[in-house]
Parts: structure tokens; C-alpha cells; sequence
């Protein structure tokens, strides 16, 4: 038992976060979305898409729970989501796909060669992946997707989808005939989101990840992405508790620095918990999706949640601490609050995950009654 | 990271739990359950103290000098959870005897101490309690004003202390005193053992809210105390007693909590699955269980935090205000608990004792949870602690 993370765990961590820190443009006030095209190509340069391929297609092998302090790390550096997306999708090959989706797309993914863009929400819809209305028939996926990250600048596109009335997952690419893609005014325009339109679009059976049992493959590519978000969120709570510290010690008023008050102080405790408790619920997360631990879809779902709702409250509390200055645009603070909110509402905000938590908390307490509680 | 447990670990456990079915009634926890009156469960609970040690599970990671079992820090925390598994009864000795004294001789005490009380307090023949508490020394404890002056080989000791559980049945008592009203608060208190027969104590029980009598008043008048049960130095006090409040907020105490809340909510769950209310059961509530999810969410925490505090002591760094994180997240999100389990109840919630939904439990719960936030330090002090010395922030 060792709730902790080794040296070179620890290490990857700080490689990213320095890696951010040299590229001012990430962190600025300025909502320009280009400002990171050159962070995937460093990131690349790193070796970070390689960590989840296996060894024998080019990588370095590690599970997820070894990038955990790594995908902190990005949150904190406000690295665009469509890093993300790009990691989620290597775990959904390698655990899900077939040996030439595996041999042709993996190693390329581990060199930076290829970026996948993840596509879950539609109009009209929730997160579950079984209301989704797109839908692939007769070899033809049809549909509209919203706030795809990176969608414009991705090889490849990974889409939620449906076939014969059942969750499913497609691996296109994003130059296939029939995707148009077009940018999303967002409360987060860094995020880089996109619309993506798919008509007619052409899937052949090889491009459907999951085999004989594609929901698996679509309920773990949703865990996935829960636990990597949930490690992003914190990592932004992390970041303004730091920077709220850090200003509460120097900010002067009534003759002292602001922070030896109580009402600041305690707020900057109350932060510190709020930070310790949500590392808690999202690194047991990745351990549990990691090890494919019984309780992972609820680790994944407790991540999420609950890390959403501390970015929420440690960003408005860094925003209140820091006064005039948290409201003004030049300091940008913004920047993590917009992304904080754009995170919480992917791929299933608070309510969504803790009608799950509850679900599979009664039928593991009560199993006998099951049913009942099933969501729909 | 693992959440795995060695060989040596899971037998541990499995012996643990072994000796605990057979040690406990039949029945236990379910149609058997400890004695309704104080002081027979509190004869009751000492008792199962005594059987614990005659079994060899007491002391479980003291020394084995001293009388303990010389177990991991790891197999400590599979005792706490397998405790509470089996819902064995709360110890009366374990959480001052046990948890504060022993730790804090283990750390500060003479070896002549260590040889003197530890064994007693392992085995539970001695029970004590903790004086640190006084009617104008509460959050700011370093402000204690009873007094113990030196006189020949003795201390001679008067005043108050306040809030002391268990004092009633107590042998012994770990009192923080003031032996130099002269020099600043912090630099003149010290820390004595007094044997609670000495002639001079007085004892009242105090009421709590929830009705029940757990805690006391302890008066001190002349009281004699040997020079030599001293721990530490004279005027080194304050110290000492900073150890004795990082075990109180230890993890080992959060983990054995948080099995105790985990089995309180698994039976608000249940209860909540038959409940039935305007035609449908209670637990479909969509409201209701969106505060559920965040209370089972935040007693999962618990567990967690307390594991990575473990974790942190076993890769080699010294308990600090990870504790006061960990009391400040446990406390309040244990009242949380208890208000989601009242609202849940709904209209019959203001039942008491038999007439009320699972026999009263989530109401008596629910009064208890109100001194979480208080005692071994408030909200507020944890929130000092951790703001100056984890965050840094001025004084």
C-alpha cells in the first residue's frame, strides 16, 4: 500500500510544467487560440504522446497512472484540451483496437505525427453515450458534434457515436469526404473548439474500435476522460491556491500584508483543503482506471465530480482574494477560470457523474436490487 | 502507487478478522449491540479492551518492549479499518490512552516512564484522560492558567480544566500546566502525568447537546504530583502537547472514523431503499441523491486522505499540517453527512430514539456531529495551522 508517486512520476510532472512555463503565451491574458500551435510540437518533442504506447509500437509503455502529475501539470500550464483528447485516444487503441489500428496508428501518434480529436456532445443531447443521435447506418455516419477541441488541426477524429441502437466508436480521418469542421465561439476560445458536421461520412468496420464489445470501449474512453479532466481541473485549482498564496502575502491594506487577516487566511485554508481532498479523489482515479480496478467507473465519476466542483470554488475564491485586480483582464485570472468552467462541463458535468456515483454505489451495496437503480 | 497489500499484510488481516468473528457475540452489530446506559457501555467498552490485549491486538504498532506488537504503520491502519468492518465496540482507553499518552511517552517519555505506564496502558489495566482544556484556555490553549509549583520533590497543583472525556473513569490524567506565569504564554507550560486518586481532584460531569454525559470538569486542589512525572523539561511544555494534538488529528484516527461514517451511510442507503414516501421510495429522489453522491464522494475522500498521510510518514516525511487538513476535511464533511441524512428522512426526521427511522441512530449521529468542528481543535485553528505553517502566510 503507497498512496504516493515515485521519483519518476514526479519528475514527468515537472518536465511538462517547466516545458509550459517557456511559452509565456499559454498563460496570457489574451484569448488567442493559435498562441499554442507550437505546444502540441513540444510536447511531442518530450516524448509526452509516446508515455501510453506500448513498447513494441515505439513508445515508452507507462500506464496512466504514471502521467498523472504530467496531466496536472497541463491543466496548470493551461496546455489546450486537445492534448488531452490526443492521450485519451491513444489508451482507447491500445486497449480497444484492432492489431492494425495498433501497428499503423500508434507509433505515428508517438512521434506527434498524428493528433486525434475527440467528438462526444451533440445538440439536443446529454453526455450518456447511448442518446446520442448520430448514427452509422449502412456504412454511413451522419451527424453533428459540438465543442470538439482541436477538431481543425486533427488527424484523426474520434467520434461517440451509435450503430443498431448501441453505443459505438469511429475512427476517422478528419480529411475523410463529407466532415466539415468549422470554429466555436466559446466562453474559452484557447480551448479551441470546434463544430463538427458529418454527412454521409464513410465508415468501413475497420474503423470501429471495440470489436465484438464496442460499449466497453466507449464507457472506458468516457472514464478516461473523466480521470484526465478531472487531473486538469486540479491542476488549475493547484495553480490560483499558489498564485492567491503568493498575492495574499504581498498585497498591503490597513498596514499589513492581506493574508495575516483571518477572513483571507481562512478562505486560503479552506482553498488548501478543497485542493488536498480533490488530488485525493482524482489520483485514486487514475490508479483505479489504470490497474482496471472494479471501482473505476465510480473512481472516475467521484474525479470528476468532485475536482469540478473544487476548480469551481478555489477560482472564484482566487478571484475574490485577489480583489479589483482578480476582475481585470491584464492579470488573468480569466484564463483559469474560463478553463476550469470548460473542463467541468466535459464529458459530464457534477450532476450527470453523481447520478452514476450513486447508481453504482446501490448496486454494489444492494445488489439484489439492482435494477431499479440502473440509469436509463 | 499501490493500493495493493503484501502477503504479511493481507494475513494480517485475515487474522485480525478471524479473531474478531469469534471474539465478538453472536449477533454483534446487528440484533446485539453495546449497553444503553454510560456506565455500563463504558464498563463494556473497557472490558473489550481487555480482551483485545489478552488476543494480542492491542499496541499494534508500539514497540514490542514495551508490550506492543511492533506491527507497520500500514497493518496499524488495516486494524483501524477491520475494527470498524466489524463494527467492534469504541475502545474507552484507546483514543487519550492509547492514541495521545502512549505516543507522546513513546516520543518524549523516560525510559523509566515508557517502563512504568506504557504496559498499563497497552493492556488497559490504567485508563487515562487529557487535561489540556480550561474555562479561558480553549482555541488559545497556551493561555492554561493552572498552576503547579515546585515544591521539594513535588509539584503542587490548582486550578480548572474542562472538557474531559472519560475523566470519570480515569486513572490517570496528561495535564498541560503553567509552571512560569513570568515568561511568555508558550515558554512556561509544562507537561505532568497525575494520578487521578491523588486527594485534591474534583470531578463534574458536564451535559452535551445530544443529552448524553461523556465529558467532565476536573478541579485541582493542592494536588500533590511527583516530581518525576514530569514529561520533558520544566517549561517545555507547550511542545510536547503539539505532539500529543498530532496524533489526536492523526490518520490513523481519520481512517478508523471514516469506516464508522462509511458504515452510517451504507445504512442510510439501505434504509433510505425501503423507505417509502408519496408512493415511491426515498432514494429515487433525484434531489436526494445528488446529495448522497456527494457525501458517499466525501467519505471516499477520507479513506483517501488518510492513506496519502500514511503514505507520506512511510516515504520518510515527519506528520505536519497534513493532519489539520485532514480533521478540517473529515469533520465538516461528517456534519454534511448527517445533515443529507435528516433531510433525507423528511417529514418524520424530528422523530426521536425507538419511534424514529432506524431506532433514532441518524438523530443521535447527527447532535454528536456538531463537536466535530471543535473539538481537538476547531475549524478556525486548523485553518491558522494550515494557513501559516503549510501556506506560509503571515502571522
Amino acid at each position: 500500500m503507497n498512496f504516493g508517486f515515485d521519483g519518476t512520476q514526479r519528475s514527468l510532472g515537472d518536465t511538462v510544467a517547466r516545458l509550459l512555463q517557456s511559452v509565456p503565451a499559454l498563460t496570457a491574458p489574451d484569448l488567442d487560440p493559435r498562441q499554442s500551435d507550437r505546444v502540441y510540437e513540444m510536447l511531442a518533442e518530450c516524448g509526452l504522446f509516446a508515455l501510453l504506447v506500448p513498447e513494441s509500437c515505439g513508445g515508452t509503455g507507462l500506464s496512466l497512472v504514471d502521467t498523472a502529475l504530467a496531466v496536472e501539470s497541463l491543466g496548470g500550464g493551461l496546455a489546450p484540451p486537445a492534448v488531452i483528447a490526443t492521450l485519451a485516444a491513444t489508451d482507447a487503441i491500445v486497449r480497444h483496437g484492432h492489431e492494425g489500428q495498433r501497428r499503423e496508428l500508434l507509433p505515428k501518434i508517438a512521434s506527434g505525427e498524428l493528433r486525434v480529436a475527440i467528438a462526444l456532445l451533440e445538440p439536443g443531447c446529454g453526455y450518456d453515450p447511448h442518446t446520442m443521435k448520430s448514427t452509422i447506418a449502412n456504412g454511413r455516419l451522419t451527424g453533428r458534434k459540438l465543442l470538439v477541441p482541436g477538431a481543425a488541426e486533427a488527424d484523426l477524429l474520434l467520434i461517440v457515436t451509435g450503430s443498431g441502437g448501441k453505443p459505438t466508436l469511429a475512427l476517422l480521418d478528419a480529411r475523410s469526404g463529407g466532415v466539415a469542421t468549422q470554429v466555436q465561439e466559446s466562453l474559452d476560445p484557447t480551448a479551441d473548439f470546434h463544430e463538427v458536421v458529418l454527412k454521409n461520412v464513410a465508415v468501413r468496420p475497420e474503423s470501429l474500435l471495440g470489436g465484438a464489445s464496442p460499449e466497453r470501449a466507449v464507457e472506458r474512453l468516457m472514464d478516461v476522460s473523466a480521470t484526465l479532466h478531472a487531473g486538469m481541473l486540479m491542476g488549475i485549482a493547484a495553480q490560483m491556491l499558489h498564485k492567491t498564496v503568493e498575492y495574499a502575502k504581498i498585497r498591503v491594506q490597513f498596514g499589513q500584508a492581506i493574508g495575516a487577516f483571518q477572513a483571507i487566511k481562512h478562505r486560503c485554508a479552506d482553498m488548501a483543503v478543497a485542493v488536498e481532498a480533490g488530488q485525493s479523489a482524482a489520483y485514486y482515479a487514475f490508479w483505479a482506471i489504470a490497474e482496471d480496478s472494479s471501482d473505476s467507473p465510480r473512481a472516475a465519476a467521484m474525479a470528476k465530480s468532485y475536482c469540478g466542483e473544487v476548480a469551481r470554488m478555489v477560482c472564484n475564491e482566487a478571484i475574490q482574494v485577489h480583489g479589483g485586480m482578480g476582475f481585470t483582464w491584464e492579470l488573468g485570472l480569466h484564463r483559469y477560470l474560463r478553463r476550469a468552467k470548460v473542463l467541468e462541463h466535459a464529458f459530464g458535468e457534477g450532476a450527470w457523474h453523481n447520478e452514476r456515483i450513486v447508481a453504482a454505489t446501490l448496486a454494489a451495496l444492494i445488489p439484489e436490487t439492482n435494477r431499479q437503480w440502473e440509469v436509463a | 502507487m499501490d493500493f495493493s497489500y503484501s502477503p504479511a499484510e493481507t494475513e494480517f488481516r485475515t487474522a485480525l478478522r478471524s479473531w474478531l468473528a469469534d471474539a465478538l457475540p453472536t449477533g454483534w452489530g446487528e440484533t446485539v449491540f453495546e449497553p444503553k446506559d454510560e456506565d455500563e457501555r463504558a464498563r463494556f467498552r473497557l472490558d473489550w479492551e481487555r480482551k483485545l490485549h489478552a488476543g494480542g491486538w492491542s499496541g499494534i504498532n508500539w514497540p514490542r518492549a514495551y508490550g506492543g506488537r511492533g506491527a507497520t504503520l500500514v497493518e496499524r491502519a488495516i486494524f483501524a479499518e477491520e475494527m470498524a468492518r466489524a463494527r467492534a465496540p469504541e475502545g474507552l482507553n484507546i483514543i487519550v490512552g492509547h492514541n495521545l499518552v502512549g505516543t507522546t511517552l513513546l516520543r518524549h517519555g523516560t525510559e523509566a516512564q515508557k517502563q512504568r505506564f506504557l504496559p498499563k496502558i497497552i493492556s488497559s489495566e490504567e485508563v487515562w484522560c487529557q487535561g489540556f482544556s480550561e474555562p479561558n484556555a480553549g482555541s488559545d490553549l497556551a493561555s492554561v492558567r493552572t498552576r503547579a509549583e515546585r515544591r521539594g520533590d513535588k509539584f503542587i497543583v490548582n486550578g480548572q480544566k474542562i472538557w474531559t472525556s472519560f475523566a470519570q473513569y480515569a486513572d490517570w490524567c496528561i495535564a498541560l500546566v503553567r509552571t512560569d506565569p513570568e515568561v511568555r504564554k508558550h515558554a512556561g507550560l509544562s507537561f505532568l502525568l497525575i494520578n487521578m486518586k491523588t486527594p485534591g481532584i474534583t470531578i463534574r460531569p458536564l451535559r452535551q447537546i445530544s443529552g448524553e454525559s461523556e465529558f467532565n470538569e476536573m478541579f485541582f486542589d493542592d494536588v500533590q504530583v511527583p516530581a518525576e512525572n514530569i514529561v520533558g523539561e520544566v517549561n517545555g511544555g507547550w511542545a510536547i502537547a503539539m505532539t500529543t494534538l498530532a496524533f489526536e488529528r492523526g490518520p490513523e484516527d481519520a481512517l478508523g472514523r471514516q469506516m464508522r461514517f462509511k458504515q452510517e451511510l451504507d445504512e442510510l442507503l439501505t434504509t433510505l431503499a425501503s423507505l417509502k414516501r408519496d408512493g415511491g421510495h426515498v432514494i429515487d429522489d433525484p434531489i436526494i441523491r445528488q446529495k448522497l453522491a456527494k457525501s458517499i464522494t466525501e467519505v471516499e475522500i477520507m479513506r483517501l486522505n488518510a492513506l496519502r498521510s500514511i503514505s507520506r510518514y512511510l516515504n520518510g516525511e515527519d506528520r505536519g499540517p497534513d493532519v489539520s487538513l485532514m480533521k478540517l476535511f473529515w469533520s465538516h464533511a461528517a456534519q454534511r453527512l448527517y445533515d443529507t441524512a435528516l433531510e433525507a428522512l423528511g417529514p418524520l426526521a424530528p422523530l426521536w430514539g425507538s419511534a424514529a427511522t432506524a431506532g433514532g441512530r441518524f438523530q443521535l449521529s447527527w447532535l454528536q456531529s456538531k463537536a466535530f468542528t471543535i473539538y481537538s481543535g476547531s475549524s478556525e485553528i486548523q485553518r491558522n495551522i494550515i494557513g501559516e505553517r503549510m501556506l506560509g502566510l503571515p502571522r
